[in-house]
């Protein structure tokens, strides 16, 4: 059975505890500090070793009292995509869809092409820079990765260094029966974990108690987000257009342009061989 | 128009001059196959130097290739991991195994040359048969074409949009630069009698070439500035558009007209080559950069090309 997240923007109050859980919970280095001046947050972006990322979507509207901001906080993470651009281009296999659904990297078998970070129509895996290379890192394999985790108090991640990362839904966790770190550490439920059917109905219901009340709310990839894609098993309640979060309106599938790009190089090979032929072997040109 | 504090929406390539180096040099071994098919089975004496000459550069790049693409990688040693599986959604999967079959092909090629040449024992002749001269022409149309399907079929918009442009001036590219590489070997064999059909292959190619830049610049819309416009722009148009296509197009269409004196004649088309392949070299450098540049503009990758 898929699991995945819903989550949802309207119950988000931006304490950042996800991004602090996946930090701990998955031993990620950290990126640095770098103050934005973005609002609140000076995370920015989702990265190899950023896996749960808190936006903060700053809205102004004028009325008779003067200037007013709200907030939109939504904490954006891998969609874990019905057809994943990231899967598809992995000419090494690395990347699989395991028994929970999810898009999971086994990061012993990635070697760092960086194919996957050009492939992802949201912006979301990226390669970790090479930190401790060198270290054993067969011993992380994927068999001891999850089954002896808990006492291996150390990523794969770590160990390996100039592979590809991004959320693994909380692999480890899920295998032994837990809710992913970011899900469990959300104080107001505005990360939800569980069956992906089950969150769907949950969203659907949500989004229509939230238009009654007159909020402007919208699911993003609890349906098929088109493009070739499908689904999202993590999904998004937005209060505002998917762009103002940093999400793609129109995301496209990056596999589907190739049938159009092999035609292309045939028909211009094709041209340049008949030309050839008639230069090299043709008539007058073979003189 | 809405953005998150304009913060890139995707992750550019973290491909450097490797990569780079890589496709060029990829382009150059598809134009050798398709050359080396051409001079093959002929009775001049020029087209059997023309088809040594292909064979054996085609199976040296073969050769130094792999350890090009081998070290862009995050984790070299885990190369092979690359073979453990064939993908066809993943051009970069197929190309690994193009490669491999390429480097087969050009292998069997050479080893039939050498053995002609008595380098190597006259019998291993016939373990290499002679239908491996097509098979090396087609593989490397493919080599010269995929890395163009490569990077269309990636979330960059600028690659994306060129998903027919980019695949199709690429083979063009690598015949040109194919035939202008065959050329400065065969001035430096003093092979002069095959140098005037190289030279109007190298033509052919760049028209073609020129003419889907040109269309690809006049359709593609927005997401192409980085490629046409900007540092990246200028440096396209002076050595791969001017000093690559146009400059040396017209010193061998002066090559073809004219009866030039010996040594003037020799000059000029080693410029010609010379000038073709700098060009060839920074038209792949441009496409990569140009997509580094297209990842940090959330606008045109919010709404992806079909
Ligand atoms: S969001 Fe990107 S990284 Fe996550 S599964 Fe989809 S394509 Fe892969
Ligand atoms: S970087 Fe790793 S996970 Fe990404 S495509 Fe390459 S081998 Fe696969």
């Amino acid at each position: 059975m898929a699991t995945g997240f819903f989550t949802d923007s309207t119950l988000c109050i931006g304490c950042k505890a996800c991004e602090v859980a996946c930090k701990q919970w998955n031993e990620l280095p950290s990126d640095g500090f770098e103050f934005t001046g973005n609002s609140y947050d000076n995370t920015s972006q989702l990265s190899g070793t950023t896996w749960r990322h808190v936006d903060f979507v700053e809205r102004e509207s004028v009325d008779a009292e003067g200037i007013a901001t709200s907030w939109s906080m939504l904490s954006d993470v891998c969609k874990h995509c019905t057809h994943a651009g990231c899967l598809e281009a992995c000419p090494t296999g690395a990347i699989i869809r395991n028994e929970f659904g999810s898009v999971f990297v086994q990061p012993d078998i990635c070697n760092g092409c960086g194919y996957c970070v050009v492939s992802c129509p949201f912006g979301v895996i990226d390669l970790i820079e090479a930190v401790g290379r060198g270290d054993d890192a067969a011993k992380y394999s994927v068999a001891t990765l999850h089954d002896d985790r808990l006492n291996e108090r150390k990523t794969a991640v770590q160990a390996t260094g100039g592979v590809a990362g991004k959320c693994t839904l909380c692999y480890d966790r899920q295998r032994v029966g837990m809710v992913p770190a970011c899900a469990k550490a959300c104080p107001t439920e505005s990360i939800q974990f569980g069956e992906i059917d089950d969150l769907r109905e949950r969203a659907k219901r949500r989004v229509e108690t939230l238009q009654a009340r007159g909020v402007d709310a919208r699911l993003y990839g609890a349906d098929d987000v088109g493009g070739g894609i499908g689904a999202l098993n993590a999904f998004f309640l937005l209060t505002d257009s998917p762009e103002a979060y940093n999400l793609p309106a129109e995301p496209v599938l990056p596999s589907t342009r190739q049938a159009m790009g092999y035609a292309a190089a045939a028909f211009a090979a094709l041209t340049l061989a008949t030309i050839g032929w008639a230069i090299f072997r043709g008539e007058g040109g073979a003189a | 128009m809405k953005s998150y504090y304009d913060r890139p929406l995707l992750k550019g390539p973290h491909w450097g001059s490797n990569v780079v180096t890589y496709l060029f040099l990829g382009g150059i071994m598809g134009g050798l196959g398709l050359i080396s098919l051409l001079a093959d089975d002929r009775p001049e004496p020029e087209m059997k130097k023309l088809r040594k000459a292909t064979r054996y550069t085609a199976f040296a790049l073969a050769a130094i290739n792999p350890p090009i693409l081998i070290s862009h990688l995050g984790r070299p040693e885990r190369f092979f991991n690359m073979l453990r599986i064939v993908k066809f959604k993943s051009p970069m999967s197929l190309g690994v195994w193009g490669l491999v079959l390429y480097s087969g092909a050009a292998g069997a090629n050479a080893v039939r040359e050498l053995a002609d040449d008595g380098i190597v024992p006259k019998m291993l002749r016939y373990i290499a048969p002679s239908a491996t001269v097509p098979i090396q022409a087609l593989l490397g149309a493919f080599m010269a074409g995929y890395t163009g399907v490569l990077i269309s079929a990636t979330a960059i918009p600028f690659w994306a949009t060129g998903k027919r442009h980019i695949p199709a001036f690429s083979v063009c590219s690598g015949a040109a630069s194919a035939s202008a590489l065959a050329t400065l070997l065969s001035t430096l064999q003093g092979n002069h009698d095959v140098i005037p059909r190289l030279e109007r292959l190298e033509m052919a190619a760049s028209a073609l070439e020129v003419a889907l830049i040109a269309d690809f610049r006049r359709r593609g819309g927005a997401a192409t500035a980085p490629f046409f416009e900007g540092r990246v722009g200028t440096r396209l148009r002076d050595f791969t558009i001017l000093g690559g296509i146009v400059v040396p197009f017209a010193l061998n269409a002066i090559g073809g007209a004219f009866k030039l004196p010996k040594s003037l004649d020799a000059l000029r088309s080693i410029a010609a080559s010379t000038l073709t392949l700098v060009g060839g070299y920074v038209l792949r450098e441009s496409l990569i950069e140009a997509g580094k540049l297209s990842a940090n503009d959330p606008h045109v990758a919010f709404r992806q090309p079909s």
